[in-house]
């Protein structure tokens, strides 16, 4: 019964046995379970009879790693402290960040290119925007407790990134024309 | 009714006859006649480790029906790491040019871009328009979710195929007419 509310633990328990013996079970006599009375016992074992249910394939992203347990077996899972607003300004910001670039993006294509004062706010918000949805996407595929060293040299080579990113870019609109003329000159080159 | 009571009240003394008389202790405690060995520390921590090596792994991403509610949501960070990291290579590019010896003033690469043919021309201007345009248009999704609206299962799948359609018209709009 368990095995039918969680299939997890059933394919765990029958994975290494039942492909061979479903395939058996195909090429043996399919007629003779067929015409096997109701009371007689199966010949095929329950574990396949379950398995064939199943009908995706079994297909994982990762093996899973190396386990190891922090404590004992007895220790409960820590609760981190609960804070209503912990990350709250942080969510705040990025969508400010966010509502900010929909008007300085609508307006090139209206105006043609802008200002450089805009420009310039265009770009620093483009490199905040940026590093955010890096920072997340850091910490969505490299977990800290998994690879925690790839963790940090990705975070770092982020930060350094960003930072050249907008050494760069006040290079580039202090002695060039500035990004939404640069993109114009070379949409209609 | 009180005869009624007096009478199941018996029948449940009957029943329960064993337990209305106290009794020592010992004959109440459980014995269980299991094999248990003593481990130490280390090889109870090896064995429970072990039995997590067998816990379900999550399932892989294939075995969702494609959707527009989750395709359009993985296409938003896809086009925004190929935005952004477009962004990114071009600043590092620009500030090691000098040292290179490249020319990634705005002139000379224009200049550049006028001299390729005009298949090149056309390509590199979809592959930034459809990103461009999706990751701009599925923002507003994302902001008017933010605020609370527009949640609803039929609402997201109308708006994310509006999403797809703008994108597709304006990109085609701007790579070939533009």
């Amino acid at each position: 019964m368990a095995s039918i509310m969680r299939p997890g633990l059933l394919r765990q328990a029958c994975h290494a046995t039942a492909a061979p013996q479903r395939f058996m079970s195909i090429r043996a006599s399919p007629l003779a379970q067929q015409l096997r009375p109701t009371f007689a016992p199966s010949t095929i074992p329950q574990s396949t009879r379950i398995a064939a249910f199943h009908a995706t394939r079994r297909h994982q992203i990762l093996p899973a790693l190396p386990q190891k347990v922090e404590g004992t077996a007895n220790d409960p899972t820590p609760v981190p402290d609960p804070s209503p607003v912990h990350g709250s300004y942080h969510w705040s910001f990025e969508r400010i960040v966010s509502a900010g670039l929909v008007p300085l993006t609508v307006a090139p294509f209206a105006a043609g290119s802008l200002n450089p004062t805009t420009d310039a706010i265009l770009c620093a918000l483009l490199v905040v925007h940026s590093h955010i949805g890096f920072e997340s996407c850091i910490i969505d595929y490299f977990p800290k407790h998994r690879v925690p060293l790839l963790r940090n040299i990705a975070m770092w080579a982020l930060r350094i990134g960003t930072l050249t990113l907008g050494v760069a870019l006040y290079s580039f609109e202090t002695n060039d024309v500035g990004i939404t003329e640069a993109v114009t000159r070379l949409w209609h080159a | 009714m009180a005869s009624q009571r007096i009478f199941q009240l018996g029948l449940r003394r009957t029943a329960a006859s064993g337990f209305t008389r106290t009794q020592t202790a010992g004959r109440i405690v459980q014995r269980r006649f299991a094999a248990t060995q003593n481990v130490n520390q280390e090889t109870g921590q090896e064995i429970l480790a072990n039995q997590r090596l067998k816990r379900p792994v999550s399932p892989h991403l294939a075995i969702y029906r494609p959707q527009i509610t989750w395709y359009a949501s993985s296409l938003n960070r896809i086009t925004g790491i190929l935005l952004s990291g477009g962004l990114y290579l071009f600043g590092i590019a620009y500030l090691a040019a000098p040292t290179l010896g490249w020319h990634l003033e705005t002139p000379s690469m224009v200049a550049a871009v006028a001299s390729w043919p005009v298949f090149a021309k056309i390509s590199a201007k979809a592959l930034v328009a459809f990103p461009f345009f999706f990751h701009s248009v599925n923002g507003l999704r994302h902001l008017t979710w933010d605020l609370g609206l527009g949640l609803k299962n039929q609402t997201v799948i109308r708006t994310g195929w509006t999403a797809v359609g703008f994108t597709v018209v304006s990109a085609l709009y701007y790579t070939f007419l533009v």
